[in-house]
């Protein structure tokens, strides 16, 4: 049930679900991932901070909302007709968590070796570079690999 | 998933805990040959089922501590406070030997205990020996033994229980065979045999009873002769005597207070209850869901049944509660143990009273419960109360008082912790708190806030380290524990006169009575018990809303505050808003809301990491249409509001 967060625990070939934040192609190794839903009423939380703000019930579990594109810096989102909510199992400050985000688009399941994966280029990226732990080229696009113990974080110090 | 070992261990630890609280009783009388009985028994039971269930090494050292009860019993031995305190020693020690698990080797510990065990009845004993005893008088038994036929798969050992009768004198044991069937149709694991057993024992009809203690499965009979009397009573007809009334357990229940209570329960797993608690949880959800559909169609039929359902459910609940609920009296008596060994080691002298261990709160809020309770009273006692000298020369008497009182005030347990000590010296507290840098000094603090600063993260006022507190690591944990439970507590304290701290705890922890409102687009439940009643919003005073809201409520004046303006919401531009007044700490307090919607049950779900630090919200539930909704604290909003008002002011 709980599962390691720590990327660095990933064997060599490991398998990753794209999703697209914004126009760019973002990547969370699948093993974090439990299920892929419709979007659902969100409940908001007052007063709750703006990169987990609010709830949403899967299935009768309430699992926290959050909103990755607030941590990287991008406007809200709008919900479109290809919009999917990500359900994660994550181990947030050592409790399991499930945890909800929204994605514009799920892309594909992909295969990432660690040979592959470039370091984060220093200039030329536009979101806090401690969130991501690499890039990928895939047919000749980039893919955002995050670093899923910052990026999901309860608290960003950036 | 429960093995026979586990099962011993919970027996074991029961035992253990009312031995604890006999061996006290027995301190305070050392006369009470109920007690000395009782310990005898918890010893003998340990022992016997420790030896079947592979604790052997346990069993052995039982078996002195257990003697040691025996001479007690026979008047050969007398009860003194250093008796009292290696009982206590060794008690822990079985306790540590349970945990220690079957077939662990014998402790060297063990040995120690039993050399001090010996020699305190050992030089007992030549006394005794000269001593007047009451010499008892050999008596003949006549046992019929008729095991049930299962009785060797229930793992009895008939061996064992013969051996045990010999040991009590000279014995004739006869077995017979006649029910024995031809071998073709012999079951082997059925027991076909019976005993007669002819006892000569000067121990009495009690030591007979003590062999079969466990042996639940045979029918016994003892009849009781004259010596010479040559009666060889062997009935012809064994079906008949299976009905036999002389059963042992007849024969035992006589004396109440000895006799191990047995009340008419089932033993189960508090994780089963859990499970349960979760489906009901569930269940309480699907019906709130059917509330809603049967509101939605309007069917009459459908109108009904729910209500129906709805009716069960709430009776549900209430039972599964029910079983939850526990009296506080067992931790309430681990207490005296803490209290006796604490004072012994401070050179204090301390008595514990206790009153109202008969209020029950849930089960989850009594686990809980020790830990902080522990670091209470080890504070009262360390800091609190004076030592001897001090307490005479203060005109007190030199035996000091710690009452712990529960009792039950509406949705909510009150436990109270009082000492009759020194009293918290708020110079000092404050003093600390700015070497500590908890506050500056140009702060002004009542007494009542500065020793509310007692559970702030690394305060301590100790002079001196001791074994027991004094790490600064205790109240704050005590705190975090309690809020953790959505309780509170409360600091009161005179100085020269005592301490008295106040617990204070919801009765459950699982589901709640909320009434469930709307403020903007959002569903929120507010629970009940901070409730008093709900007002309309006059619109006249809404407009005023940006000085100070006060409300009329039947001449007396209540503060309101907006919880849209509170959570940053957008104003709904509704007319019938509505005032949902709450009762903190008796003071009335008005949450304005735009709908009241109704009362709700609801089953509470923890909110997350992410969620958890938000001020004056107490959790999460769903709702009937599958929503979330958040539940509020209405206590943290109210305090919230009050500071901010200060802050402005």
């Amino acid at each position: 049930m709980t599962k390691e967060t720590a990327m660095a625990e990933t064997t060599d070939a490991a398998m990753a679900l794209t999703f697209s934040l914004d126009g760019e192609t973002f990547a969370i190794p699948v093993e974090h991932v439990s299920e892929i839903i419709d979007p659902l009423p969100v409940t908001r939380a007052p007063n709750a901070d703006p990169f987990a703000p609010g709830l949403i019930n899967v299935r009768g579990a309430i699992a926290p909302f959050v909103d990755l594109r607030h941590r990287l810096g991008m406007g809200p989102a709008a919900i479109k007709d290809q919009s999917r909510v990500l359900v994660l199992d994550l181990a947030v400050a050592g409790e399991a968590t499930k945890v909800a985000m929204l994605a514009d688009n799920v892309d594909d399941i992909t295969e990432t070796a660690m040979a592959d994966i470039e370091p984060v280029p220093e200039l030329g990226i536009r979101w806090p570079t401690d969130l991501i732990r690499g890039v990928v080229k895939k047919n000749g696009a980039l893919v955002i690999l995050l670093d899923v113990g910052a990026a999901f974080a309860p608290t960003h110090a950036h | 998933m429960t093995s026979p070992a586990d099962s011993f261990i919970q027996e074991a630890t029961d035992i253990l805990e009312g031995l604890e609280a006999i061996l006290l009783e027995l301190e305070a009388e050392p006369e009470s040959a109920a007690s000395v009985d009782a310990v005898f028994r918890a010893l003998h039971t340990l022992k016997g089922s420790g030896a079947m269930f592979g604790f052997d090494a346990l069993a052995r050292f039982t078996h002195h501590f257990e003697n040691a009860y025996d001479q007690i019993r026979e008047g050969r031995a007398r009860v003194t406070p250093e008796l009292i305190q290696l009982s206590l020693a060794s008690r822990d020690h079985i306790e540590r030997m349970i945990d220690a698990g079957p077939g662990a080797g014998d402790d060297p510990a063990s040995a120690v205990l039993v050399a001090e065990i010996e020699k305190l009845s050992g030089e007992a004993e030549p006394a005794a020996a000269s001593a007047p005893v009451t010499p008892k008088t050999t008596q003949r038994f006549t046992i019929r033994l008729v095991p049930d036929a299962l009785a060797l798969r229930n793992g009895t050992r008939l061996d064992l229980l013969l051996d045990e009768l010999c040991e009590l004198g000279d014995a004739v044991v006869t077995c017979h065979a006649d029910r024995v069937p031809r071998l073709g149709e012999m079951d082997p694991t059925v027991c076909h045999l019976w005993w007669t057993i002819e006892l000569d024992t000067s121990k009495g009809r009690d030591a007979i009873d003590e062999v079969f203690i466990f042996a639940s499965d045979c029918v016994i009979e003892i009849e009781e002769s004259t010596p010479d009397a040559t009666c060889e009573p062997v009935p012809a007809e064994i079906g008949s005597q299976m009905d036999a009334p002389a059963r042992v357990e007849a024969a035992k229940t006589p004396d109440a207070k000895t006799a191990a209570p047995k009340p008419d329960s089932v033993r189960v797993q508090s994780q089963r209850l859990d499970e349960l608690m979760d489906q009901l949880g569930e269940l309480v959800i699907a019906q709130a869901r059917l509330n809603r559909i049967a509101g939605d169609l309007d069917d009459v039929a459908l109108a009904g049944t729910a209500e129906e359902i709805g009716n069960l459910v709430s009776g549900l609940r209430d039972s599964i509660l029910s079983i939850r609920m526990l009296p506080i009296e067992p931790v309430f008596t681990k207490f005296r143990r803490v209290v006796r060994d604490l004072s012994t080691e401070l050179g204090k002298d301390v008595a514990l009273s206790t009153r109202g261990g008969e209020t029950e709160v849930d089960k989850n809020v009594i686990d809980s419960l020790t830990e902080p309770l522990v670091h209470i009273i080890r504070n009262s006692i360390d800091h609190g109360i004076e030592l001897p000298e001090a307490r005479r020369q203060a005109g007190k008497p030199e035996q000091a008082r710690v009452d712990l009182r529960a009792r039950q005030s509406g949705g909510k347990v009150l436990i109270s912790i009082t000492d009759d000590g020194a009293g918290l010296d708020a110079e000092a507290i404050r003093a600390r708190a700015i070497e500590r840098g908890l506050i500056t000094p140009e702060v002004e603090m009542s007494e009542e806030q500065l020793f509310g600063l007692i559970f702030e993260p690394g305060f301590s006022t100790a002079k001196t380290l001791s074994s027991v507190s004094g790490r600064g690591v205790g109240m704050d944990a005590v705190r975090r524990v309690i809020e953790d439970l959505r309780g509170s507590v409360d600091v009161r304290s005179q100085r020269g006169v005592g301490t008295e701290v106040t617990l204070c705890l919801p009765l459950t922890l699982a589901i709640i009575d909320g009434l469930l409102v709307k403020v903007g687009t959002e569903s929120f439940v507010i629970p009940l018990s901070s409730v008093e009643e709900c007002v309309e919003l006059p619109p006249d005073d809404d407009v005023r809303a940006s000085g100070r809201s006060i409300l009329h409520i039947r001449n007396e004046l209540v503060p309101f505050l907006s919880l849209d303006r509170l959570f940053g919401f957008e104003r709904l531009h509704s007319d019938d808003r509505r005032v949902v007044i709450t009762s903190v700490d008796g003071r009335r307090t008005g949450l304005v809301v735009d709908e009241v919607i109704g009362q709700h049950q609801t089953v509470i779900k923890p909110l997350s990491i992410y969620h958890r630090g938000i001020e004056g919200l107490a959790g999460s539930t769903i709702l009937g249409d599958g929503s979330v909704a958040l539940i509020l604290d209405a206590a943290a909003i109210v305090k919230r509001a009050q500071s901010a008002l200060k802050v402005a002011a």
